[in-house]
């Protein structure tokens, strides 16, 4: 790794970095989440000008200049996102993100073995669309298991082994998971597929350029990839498919044929330069921000924890990405809390968020009781945080938390001894 | 809704204990919203003060803090015709919001009520202790 470049950094510090984010069903975006959504590095904008200016050429031209300039760059950042997972170049096609990047992996690989493979594993914790590819998967006569997950959010390597069968194509698991943080363990999921023949898809989304991933060591055969979540432009992604053993897959888009015939339409040059800048850029920044970050994480955690009693972390501790916090208080309802820290731009998994009254699924998932679970805030740290921005969210959730306990009725009730759960609430 | 919440009117609590306060206790936390709505009423049937406290959003800490300013002055019957459909006109809810009005709506019949049981009961036993 690179020593990281100060002069990008000090561009990168004026966006603001630090944000909280909700973990809840169809929430609403307020403003900046460095999970969610984050600011572009200003290295990445960099290199995609040109490309928006000047250089226009259709990379799919081969006849002139003009395409075999675009062609170029378009080749040279599909090196660089190979680079960063260590996977040849031929085996990245570009999307326009890690949603169309999952429905590609799991419609795709599942359609293509119909005939012989009718089954898929996935896990109860992925992402809307991985969950949404599956339950679509379903009414086309698929069989999906939803994995259930440990208190901890990991799923259980022994219930994985049990749920394989013999018609078994694909294994689909996230790395980390962008409501709670935990990280899976993919080496391990990758051998089990890998000695049954099965193939391993993980969606990567929040750990491309955060941890180290590597293709051939984790025994990954398709990864999808986006670029917004590492600094990169919106609307480009990534999915990266194995050659060796060929994972082949039934194309979603019809059409020209480009990349490999697996995707069709024009690839948007300056987004697939900007997705491989903001590869080349994490793969240096990589060691610097992972350290940075989790100072920034304790920080952030202790202080709150340390002045506030009553506050949940929802995940494993040990086994996740620093930079996604997620934290129940419990007797302050999530939306509440949200709006005092509107300028640190929340979110949270209770259900005012949502058009429901359901919680977030994976806060259920992990076995969180329902009112816990109206009572969390995701906390997102990335590159461009900064520990004033820590130093005011921490001191603003402590003051709102406090006072909106004073609030609270069932804090009151705490407070008198009740037993909260010896109570019988009216129906609503 | 914004003012209701950054600077609520009447949180806290009155004397759950007192002849002439009704308490009402709506909502679950399994939902997200439970509201708690105390009202003092005097000999003549008016309520004279109302507290609240609130686990639930904005508009639910908006809700129940407008219910507790409107109740005041109010007597007892009056305050039992406020309708959540007001109380969301009042604050401009959307939709998704309504529920909080209808819970706070819940709140004030459920304070009111507990208050009549209330006077019912010390009415037997007055009647009891006169008797005996």
């Amino acid at each position: 790794m690179g020593s990281p470049s100060a002069a990008g950094r000090e561009r990168g510090g004026a966006a603001k970095g630090l944000a909280a984010t909700s973990a809840g069903v169809g929430t609403v975006e307020r403003s900046r989440k460095l999970v969610v959504c984050v600011p572009q590095d200003p290295r990445v904008l960099d290199s995609m000008l040109p490309y928006l200016t000047a250089y226009y050429g259709n990379p799919h031209s081969r006849t002139h200049a003009y395409g075999w300039e675009s062609e170029a760059a378009m080749e040279n950042a599909r090196r660089q996102v190979a680079d960063l997972i260590g996977a040849d170049s031929r085996e990245i096609i570009f999307t326009s993100g890690a949603t169309e990047s999952n429905n590609m992996a799991i419609k795709g690989v599942a359609r293509f073995y119909k005939s012989r493979k009718k089954h898929i594993i996935t896990t109860q914790t992925e992402h809307k669309c991985v969950l949404d590819s599956c339950r679509s998967l379903e009414t086309e006569g698929f069989r999906v298991t939803y994995l259930p997950v440990k208190k901890n959010g990991l799923i259980d390597l022994k219930e994985l082994e049990a749920a394989f069968q013999p018609d078994t194509s694909l294994v689909s698991v996230m790395t980390v998971n962008n409501e709670i943080g935990v990280k899976q363990p993919i080496c391990d999921i990758g051998e089990i597929c890998r000695a049954r023949k099965v193939f391993f898809h993980t969606d990567a989304a929040q750990a491309i350029g955060k941890i180290p991933m590597d293709v051939n060591n984790m025994k990954i055969d398709l990864m999808s990839i986006s670029g917004h979540k590492i600094y990169g432009p919106k609307g480009v992604g990534a999915l990266y498919v194995r050659r060796r053993p060929r994972v082949r897959l039934e194309p979603l888009q019809s059409g020209g044929g480009q990349e490999r015939g697996l995707r069709s339409g024009t690839v948007p040059t300056p987004l697939a330069v900007g997705l491989g800048a903001a590869c080349e850029v994490a793969q240096q920044e990589m060691e610097y921000d992972h350290k940075r970050i989790l100072q920034l994480a304790e920080r952030l955690v202790t202080k709150i924890m340390s002045e506030v009693p009553d506050v949940v972390m929802n995940g494993d501790r040990e086994h996740r990405y620093p930079g996604c916090i997620n934290l129940s208080f419990a007797y302050v309802e999530g939306e509440s809390l949200l709006m005092a820290l509107k300028d640190v731009a929340l979110s949270s998994g209770s259900a005012c968020t949502s058009a429901s009254l359901e919680p977030s699924y994976v806060l259920r998932a992990i076995g969180t009781d329902e009112d816990l679970a109206h009572s969390s805030i995701r906390f997102g740290i990335g590159r461009f945080t900064t520990e004033e921005e820590v130093d005011y969210t921490v001191q603003k959730c402590i003051q709102h938390v406090k006072r909106l306990r004073e609030m609270s009725p069932l804090w009151e009730m705490v407070q008198d001894g009740i037993d909260l759960k010896s109570i019988k609430w009216t129906q609503h | 809704v914004v003012d209701h919440y950054e600077n609520p009117r009447n949180v806290g609590s009155l004397d759950r204990n007192a002849k002439n306060v009704g308490t009402g206790l709506v909502g679950a936390p399994a939902c997200g919203d439970v509201m708690k709505l105390q009202v003092e009423v005097d000999e003549n049937g008016k309520i004279v003060d109302a507290r609240f406290k609130t686990f639930g959003c904005g508009s639910a800490i908006a809700s129940s803090s407008l219910a507790t300013e409107w109740v005041k002055g109010k007597t007892v019957d009056e305050a039992l015709k406020i309708k959540n459909t007001d109380i969301a006109k009042e604050l401009c809810l959307p939709p998704v919001k309504l529920h909080c009005s209808m819970l706070a709506e819940d709140a004030i019949k459920a304070a009111l009520a507990d208050y009549k049981l209330k006077q019912e009961s010390n009415r037997e036993s007055d009647k009891k202790a006169d008797n005996a």
